[in-house]
């Protein structure tokens, strides 16, 4: 029985000695330490401040053949937000040249004798270039123009058909409010900021212990470890401890200074539960730096090595596009990233205010994954050294 | 400054390259790869948005109503809801993004002549992807509607209802798209991954290379040397450059070939800009190097400073016209977003160096004060 005590206290005095180490170490690279604090919240207050991903002031040019009161009307209803009048064009090549020079996104052209074909109830063609060197905006700018063409001549002809006066309250129509739940301004900021938080702090935590463990291996200390009375796991653990706690510390810096009082983040649910859920995310992304920890010899393989993991995380977590629309075979590979389970568990928690019970497959399905890792992370650092 | 000298750095860093055979794979080897990834998982567009109906009136209308939604290529029907509260809770766990909620009497308002309301529940999680959704949704609805009132003024006046559809649609909008005629996303996507991965890639490789030897302490070989400090960092960089230079043709066979992107452009005006961009980025990361000590902070200050920077505010998912004031202060002090002209315009647009001199001479100034500020401060004589 004194044997076990014993155990555990020598465990226990390794594992704070290890983890005063590293916290020391980390604490004297001052530029590092000054970047991760910048990262933490210039880079999210700018990212959360200044993006916006809808159609806004899209820049559009009229060509107005016609100059009659319908053709102005139709012109006019290209408006705000979504569509900013940048002035009139005569020719076909002016309109051209500016959507070259990326100085208009779109070019409306209103062709002669258009009100009187309206007036007449003849159908009539109007012309619409858009620029979709930004497909998804592009298709927005179509949506937006069809619905308001589409709008103005169902108007114009209930007007001539004299039908109910173009009243619209008075026709069958289907009227369809559209509620958007858990943000209900479309607040890019809420979306941009704490994804950013989400990539930041996925970045630290791929990077750091793999960055600390390469570099024992490229100065030899690690040979001082390997005879020194410490397991394996004693060499691992207190590393992805130590650097586990400064991430939760800049995810507090950035949730607390930025997030919740510049952007009014509701965070609705448990800060505590968040909090505890990030720790066990470190944790797991740490396991993948230290798997490319073992197979890499020295700092650049090992750099190398943390983008092939980090960009398609980052990337095609499903923050940036919908999982939906990607090929079957990548969904696959989504499944194994714990970006992809982050990100309903921070969403979950800091929009839709959701506890444990919902998120649990979202949970068991990081926790998964950080065992996996860091059991075959733990196997190969172990075989390296035999 | 002497030549040979200069050749006997790069070739003493182009074998130290060569001999780390796990290095000099991966620098072709992330690239090349980060460009498959990305492009069949990049995908901007939304489609097959999974979505469940509650429909409290179960009338012809309806059911009408939600089969324009259920045949839609955008949407995904994942199955009626019982009720209103089954259908919230799919949405809050994420299995449905749309919930349509269609009121009792909602066909008989309609066969009244009277609006009838419809309610419609957005996951606004993603703010651009609810965006979009409500695009969609607006779009079914009107059709919905216009047939509605179609059927209702045939009735009236007795008109066949063909005859009525094109009355009340007297314009036809005639759109065109320029640059990328069938709006694929790949097309637009695939050239700005070049863009995005050299801004990922020689940074690192470069910050890495020159740190290291700080680390390991064999820059002092070089301090005692009567190399000089433009030797030392021509020589240094020569090798980095060369295999970023093969990479800007992988990428660009891998755009053109495996994704089928048409290259309008010149290659003659093509591969010399995407060369200054390369030295800019390469600039970059001689920058990262000479400010910081150690490897662990020249990866993660690249990695901030390049990767976050090159996916939000060079155009790549969000257009420069919609960045803030802050946000677009960033994206003008990068490289990325003036190559992002270049090549946009080169691989879709065709246009060549009368219309993007203005973008290249402001790389060319970069690469030119990125090199300046490395050389002034690196010194041979460190103060600690």
């Amino acid at each position: 029985m004194s044997d076990f005590l014993l155990w555990w206290r020598l465990a226990l005095r390794r594992f704070a000695v290890m983890l005063v180490k590293e916290l020391k170490q980390l604490g004297r690279d001052r530029v590092l330490l000054a970047f991760i604090v910048y990262a933490f919240t210039a880079d999210i207050f700018l990212a959360a401040s200044g993006v916006s991903l809808s159609l806004n002031h899209a820049a559009m040019l009229v060509q107005d053949m016609d100059r009659t009161p319908q053709s102005r009307e139709l012109a006019a209803r290209f408006a705000e937000p979504h569509f900013q009048q940048g002035g009139v064009v005569t020719r076909d090549a002016q309109g051209l040249a500016a959507l070259d020079r990326g100085e208009a996104m779109i070019v409306l052209s209103v062709p002669p004798d258009f009100g009187k074909h309206l007036q007449k109830g003849e159908p009539v063609a109007v012309a619409m270039q858009v620029d979709t060197t930004n497909s998804v905006l592009g298709f927005l700018a179509t949506s937006y123009a069809q619905e308001i063409v589409a709008r103005f001549g169902l108007e114009s002809a209930m007007r001539r058909l004299g039908l109910a006066g173009g009243a619209a309250a008075e026709l069958p129509q289907a009227a369809n409010e559209v509620r958007v739940w858990y943000n209900p301004n479309q607040e890019d900021s809420w979306f941009m900021g704490i994804s950013e938080m989400l990539n930041i702090a996925t970045v630290f935590a791929v990077l750091l212990p793999a960055a600390a463990m390469v570099r024992e291996k490229e100065r030899g200390t690690v040979e001082q470890l390997i005879v020194s009375p410490l397991t394996p796991f004693g060499i691992l653990f207190p590393k992805v401890v130590s650097m586990t706690g400064v991430i939760l510390c800049g995810v507090a810096l950035s949730l607390f200074l930025v997030l919740m009082p510049v952007f009014a983040i509701p965070a609705k649910g448990s800060l505590a539960l968040f909090f505890a859920l990030s720790g066990l995310y470190v944790f797991t992304t740490a396991g993948l730096g230290l798997f490319a920890a073992t197979i890499a010899r020295n700092l650049a393989q090992a750099g190398m090595l943390s983008i092939l993991i980090l960009a398609p995380m980052l990337f095609l977590s499903g923050a940036w596009t919908p999982p939906e629309a990607m090929p079957a075979w990548l969904r696959g590979l989504m499944f194994v990233s714990p970006l992809h389970y982050y990100l309903d568990i921070a969403f979950g928690i800091l929009l839709k205010g959701q506890g444990v019970t919902e998120l649990l497959p979202a949970i068991m399905g990081m926790t998964a994954i950080g065992v996996g890792v860091f059991a075959f992370g733990l196997l190969l650092f172990r075989r390296q050294f035999d | 400054m002497n030549l040979k000298r200069v050749a006997a750095i790069a070739s003493k860093e182009w074998r130290e390259i060569l001999r780390d055979r796990l290095f000099f794979s991966l620098a072709f080897v992330v690239p090349a790869l980060l460009m498959v990834l990305f492009g069949y998982g990049l995908s901007l567009d939304v489609e097959n948005i999974p979505f469940a109906v509650v429909d409290q009136d179960r009338s012809a209308a309806s059911r009408d109503y939600a089969y324009r939604f259920i045949d839609s290529r955008y949407f995904s029907f994942r199955g009626y809801a019982a009720n209103q509260r089954d259908a919230e809770r799919a949405l809050a766990a994420g299995d449905v993004r749309v919930v349509l909620v269609i009121p009792p009497r909602f066909g008989q308002r309609l066969a009244q002549g009277r609006e009838a309301g419809i309610q419609t529940l957005v996951d606004g999680t993603f703010p651009s992807r609810a965006m979009t959704t409500k695009g969609y949704v607006t779009a079914i609805n009107a059709a919905f509607s216009l047939a509605s009132v179609t059927q209702a003024v045939s009735r009236v006046t007795g008109m066949p209802p063909d005859d009525v559809a094109a009355q009340l649609t007297p314009i036809a909008l005639e759109t065109r798209y320029l640059y990328n005629q069938s709006v694929t996303s790949i097309w637009s996507l695939a050239p700005k991954l070049i863009m995005v991965i050299l801004m990922l890639s020689p940074p690192f490789l470069t910050a890495l290379g020159v740190v290291r030897e700080k680390e390991n302490g064999s820059i002092f070989n070089i301090y005692a040397s009567n190399v000089s400090r433009g030797e030392f960092l021509a020589g240094k960089l020569l090798p980095y450059v060369a295999i970023s230079s093969v990479n800007i043709l992988v990428l660009w066979l891998l755009a053109t070939l495996l994704y089928g992107v048409p290259f309008k452009g010149s290659l003659l005006f093509f591969l010399p800009a995407t060369l200054v961009y390369v030295l800019c980025t390469t600039g970059i990361g001689l920058l990262v190097s000479v400010l910081v000590r150690t490897q662990v902070a020249a990866m993660i200050v690249t990695m901030v400073a390049t990767m976050i920077p090159a996916v939000l505010y060079s155009g790549l998912i969000i257009p420069i016209v919609s960045l803030g004031p802050g946000a677009r202060q960033v994206a003008e002090l990068m490289p990325a977003m003036y190559y992002t002209d270049i090549v946009v315009g080169c691989f879709l647009k065709g246009v060549g160096l009368q219309s993007l001199w203005r973008p290249l001479l402001v790389l060319s100034l970069y690469a030119c004060l990125l090199f300046a500020v490395g050389y002034a401060l690196f010194s041979k004589r460190p103060k600690t």
